[in-house]
């Protein structure tokens, strides 16, 4: 099913403005009734728009649903709705959204002339006014337990009153536990007391004092006892708005000091928070997706912010290359099988494997923590030296102790011969650029220590694996010689088993001489082959479609009926009774593993080219063609190029 | 297209049962009746017939046939001697892959094969025709029924005899049935019973309405899609024109070649196998 998206749209809407002459005038509103896709959405759409020079623009009333009985009545069924109006491509009026998932019990009744179906689930539902894409008013989410068509709970709810997109005042998310309770200021920075009420105990549970929208502390409390949950920089003057979002609780985590006495992942209120943001977040995608909308509320806090200047920007550019080349390596090796073997016997290999082990978990491990927090924006939001204890509460040292593996004695530490001329003290991003070249040249200098290692024994496998092919390649023709063999008209019969002949003789010689490259050569002339065998195998049903497209179904006036009428028959016949057994006898004198695949080209060729022929004006190589019995003239002829020896 | 096709129907249709009204009657010979019919001794001839059938267009095709038909005499009984030459032209319309119409003119040439006249030898007949023919599946063979409409104008050996007008109407019901395979195709033998029955009226038929009833069997062979051989044995009586009361009877072989050309570009040829799906 094609679904109606807004380059559809245009293209139709384009159709229509070259037919009717009216639209030329453009803006001519227009209605679009049918199947419509949206991101992830599939469903039935009714919307009108019109037409301004390249862009559809949406105006009017809008409504995208689909529900499927079918479904319902099967497995379960996943419903959605939205409905509200555009005004020159901005959502504006009462917007609804609803996202159901119900199952049914299949049970039937009909009431009222109308079949009835019971269904349980989940319904979500958003309701609120929008200008100009902003949330404006109140709006709400709700998210209900359905049972039995009926409202059994209410999972998730959350009021809030916006102003152009702003929240404003205070705003209330309840969901089956907890009530929390928060406000803003008037240009939505969080403030105040944001309070979190447990259903089951009186009092408050959880508040998150902001001042300014800084978030100061979290106090939480756990039988009777109140616990603070402190943040790092809640006293800088620099800070940032930002919006509160996953990444800003992200950045909670991260500031955390007193991770030790509790931990922020006990927040109740957290969760709902982020639950709030998601659900705003899906109706942005879907209004985003359809025209001029901004519809994510502005949540804002503010947070600690110390900005990178160009000089740290680029060291973390720097750290962030040296990482991934190291990561490269480490993994190649870490990931090895075949070093994981080569370990077990060599002490030197299990030396070099734990090195590479120990530089990734010591420097690799944190450099990738620190690379993450620059990518998810939280890096500039935290003091240098707390992101750097945080990832290396110590000093990290220079010498490698490697732990001893797999049952081997432990071997001597793993230091750099230069390991002087790196400077590890300090917390700055110095320090941090320090650590990664150390750990990249560390890298670098296990890596052909353990790339030679690997690659004397590397000959032997692939010896063993091209060993393998061969066998595989070997039984490939033979299975199919079992196949085909008896459906084959005698010269095709004698052609295959001429190659099974001259690949056992090669297979033969090969086991007494075992070397990787004539087994590599030998692995590649049995593929070529294997590829030939096929061909053969294939030619009678070549032919047959040969024939089948170079028969005319034609009325016959005498019995007034269809008859099969094969036309151009002297192309068809020099194919059948010239190419063919030519092809065959050359697979019988000439085969070997250089003309091999120029042999199966040629067949190829041949063919592709009769089967062409078939559409073209041929009169004149049809004449031509009634004298040519020689194949190399017939190949001509055919403009088919010909094998080189045959010149000789 | 098919609007098209019943107009042509109509009009065929309608010019059939016209045409009859508007040509010139002669006045034809009268014989006294026997008391009861007399069946003369059966006479010998041989045809041998070529049917063409060359395709002009998608719908139309040139209808080709030249008959040599021979009829014995005292001097050259069985095969015996040239009587006819016939030149059988039409345009025909193929309606569907099932029915067909023709419209045209004869040219026969007879031959005085009464060695003991002093008449003219040659004499020329004329004739228009026009025919609807009309197949059937039947489970592996074919049936077909043909009706053909003829006006002819013939005139006797003798000097300065005047033409005398005619029409005929033939029916005619054949079968094909393949005899080596489940359906008529290239490399199949197959057996053909054919019944035709000739009335014919005008001023000149008093009587001897039935000219000829004509019972034939006739093997034949596909060689190519487009070529077809056969042959057969025709047993036919008829009342003589003189007179009503005699009946003439005629044991005829026949000889066939059927051939279709196409000599039309490839490129136009493909569409007319699909007429009218």
């Amino acid at each position: 099913m094609h679904y109606f998206t807004r380059t559809n749209a245009f293209r139709v809407a384009l159709v229509l403005l070259c037919t009717q002459m009216y639209s030329v005038y453009g803006q001519e509103q227009q209605t679009y009734s049918g199947p419509y896709q949206l991101g992830t959405y599939k469903g039935e759409a009714n919307f009108s728009y019109f037409l301004d020079t390249q862009d559809t623009i949406l105006q009017g009333n809008f409504k995208m649903q689909r529900s499927s009985l079918d479904a319902l009545l099967g497995k379960e069924d996943n419903s959605f709705l939205f409905s509200g109006a555009f005004e020159n491509d901005y959502p504006t009026g009462t917007w609804k959204f609803e996202f159901g998932e119900f199952q049914s019990d299949k049970q039937t009744q009909v009431v009222d002339y109308q079949y009835r179906v019971l269904v349980s689930g989940v319904q979500e539902e958003a309701k609120g006014r929008i200008v100009k894409g902003k949330p404006d008013g109140p709006w709400t989410y709700m998210v209900n337990k359905i049972a039995d068509s009926e409202i059994e709970e209410t999972l998730f709810k959350s009021s809030m009153l916006f102003n152009k997109g702003i929240p404003q005042q205070s705003f209330e998310i309840e969901n089956t536990g907890n009530t929390l309770v928060g406000r803003f200021l008037r240009d939505g920075l969080a403030h105040d007391e944001w309070s979190l009420f447990s259903s089951e105990e009186i009092g408050t549970s959880e508040s998150w004092i902001f001042k300014e929208g800084v978030l100061q502390r979290i106090r939480i409390e756990k039988e009777g006892e109140w616990t603070d949950i402190r943040f790092a920089g809640n006293d800088t003057n620099t800070t940032k708005t930002v919006n509160l979002d996953a990444a800003y609780l992200k950045t909670l985590h991260f500031l955390q000091t007193n991770t030790e006495t509790v931990d922020l992942a006990k927040s109740a209120m957290e969760p709902m928070l982020a639950e709030n943001t998601n659900y705003y977040k899906k109706l942005d995608t879907i209004l985003s997706q359809l025209g001029k909308a901004s519809f994510l509320p502005e949540f804002k806090v503010n947070v600690p912010y110390y900005p990178l200047d160009s000089l740290e920007n680029r060291q973390l550019e720097q750290v962030s290359e040296q990482f991934k080349i190291a990561t490269e390596i480490s993994d190649f090796f870490l990931n090895s099988s075949q070093l994981g073997i080569l370990k077990l016997s060599d002490a030197e290999a299990n030396r070099l494997y734990g090195a590479v082990k120990a530089l990734s978990e010591t420097y690799l491990e944190p450099l990738g923590d620190l690379i993450r927090l620059k990518e998810e924006g939280i890096y500039e939001y935290a003091a240098r030296q707390q992101i750097f204890l945080r990832l290396f509460p110590e000093v990290p040292s220079k010498e490698l102790i490697i732990n001893p593996t797999d049952g081997v004695a432990p071997a001597e530490p793993f230091v750099l011969p230069n390991a002087d001329a790196y400077d590890f003290n300090g917390t700055s991003l110095n320090t941090v650029q320090q650590i990664s070249s150390y750990a990249l040249e560390s890298l670098k200098t296990v890596e052909p220590l353990l790339s030679k290692k690997l690659s004397i024994n590397k000959q032997e496998l692939e010896l063993r694996l091209l060993e393998e092919q061969l066998i595989a390649e070997n039984q490939t023709l033979q299975h199919l010689l079992d196949t085909v063999l008896p459906s084959l008209p005698n010269m095709h019969v004698a052609a295959l088993e001429h190659i099974k002949t001259v690949t056992d003789a090669k297979l033969g010689a090969f086991s007494t001489a075992e070397d990787v490259e004539s087994a590599r050569e030998l692995l590649e002339c049995y593929q070529a082959t294997n590829k030939l065998a096929n061909t053969i195998a294939q030619l009678p049903s070549k032919s047959m479609e040969i024939r089948e497209k170079y028969t005319d179904r034609i009325w016959n006036p005498f019995m007034a009926n269809l008859m099969d009428e094969e036309v151009k028959k002297r192309i068809t016949s020099a194919y059948r009774k010239i190419l063919i057994p030519y092809y065959l006898e050359m697979v019988q004198e000439k085969v070997d593993c250089i003309t091999i695949s120029a042999l199966d080209e040629l067949i190829g060729a041949t063919t592709a080219k009769i089967l062409d022929l078939r559409d073209q004006d041929t009169h004149k190589l049809e004449r031509k063609l009634k004298r040519a019995k020689d194949p190399l003239a017939v190949l001509k002829l055919l403009d088919v190029p010909t094998l080189v020896n045959d010149n000789q | 297209m098919d609007r098209f096709n019943k107009s042509v129907l109509y009009i065929v249709v309608s010019m059939m049962l016209c045409v009859g009204q508007f040509v010139r009657t002669q006045e034809g010979g009268e014989g006294v009746l026997p008391e009861a019919s007399v069946f003369t001794e059966p006479k010998t001839q041989t045809w041998f017939n070529t049917y063409g059938n060359i395709r002009i267009s998608k719908r139309f095709f040139w209808d080709a046939q030249t008959h040599f038909r021979f009829a014995e005499t005292k001097e050259t009984p069985y095969i015996g001697q040239l009587a006819q030459i016939y030149n059988r032209h039409a345009i025909g319309y193929i309606y569907s892959k099932k029915i067909n119409f023709s419209l045209g003119g004869v040219l026969r040439v007879n031959f005085n094969t009464n060695e003991d006249s002093m008449d003219r030898n040659v004499v020329p007949e004329w004739r228009i025709w026009h025919q609807y023919q009309f197949a059937q599946p039947l489970f592996t063979a074919m049936i077909y029924h043909r009706l053909r409409i003829e006006h002819r104008w013939t005139q006797s050996f003798a000097e300065n005899s005047a033409f005398i007008f005619r029409n005929r109407w033939r029916y005619m019901f054949r079968a094909k049935v393949p005899l080596n395979n489940h359906k008529l195709e290239p490399n199949t033998l197959y057996i053909s019973p054919e019944a035709e029955l000739i009335m014919q009226s005008g001023k000149a038929v008093v009587g001897s309405v039935m000219e000829d009833l004509r019972l034939t069997t006739t093997l034949g062979y596909i060689v190519a899609p487009r070529l077809t051989v056969a042959g057969g044995l025709m047993y036919s009586q008829g009342q003589t024109l003189d007179n009503a009361g005699i009946f003439n009877q005629k044991w005829t072989l026949r000889f066939h070649v059927y051939f279709s050309p196409d000599f039309r570009k490839v490129r136009n040829k493909l569409p007319a196998i699909h007429l009218n799906d």
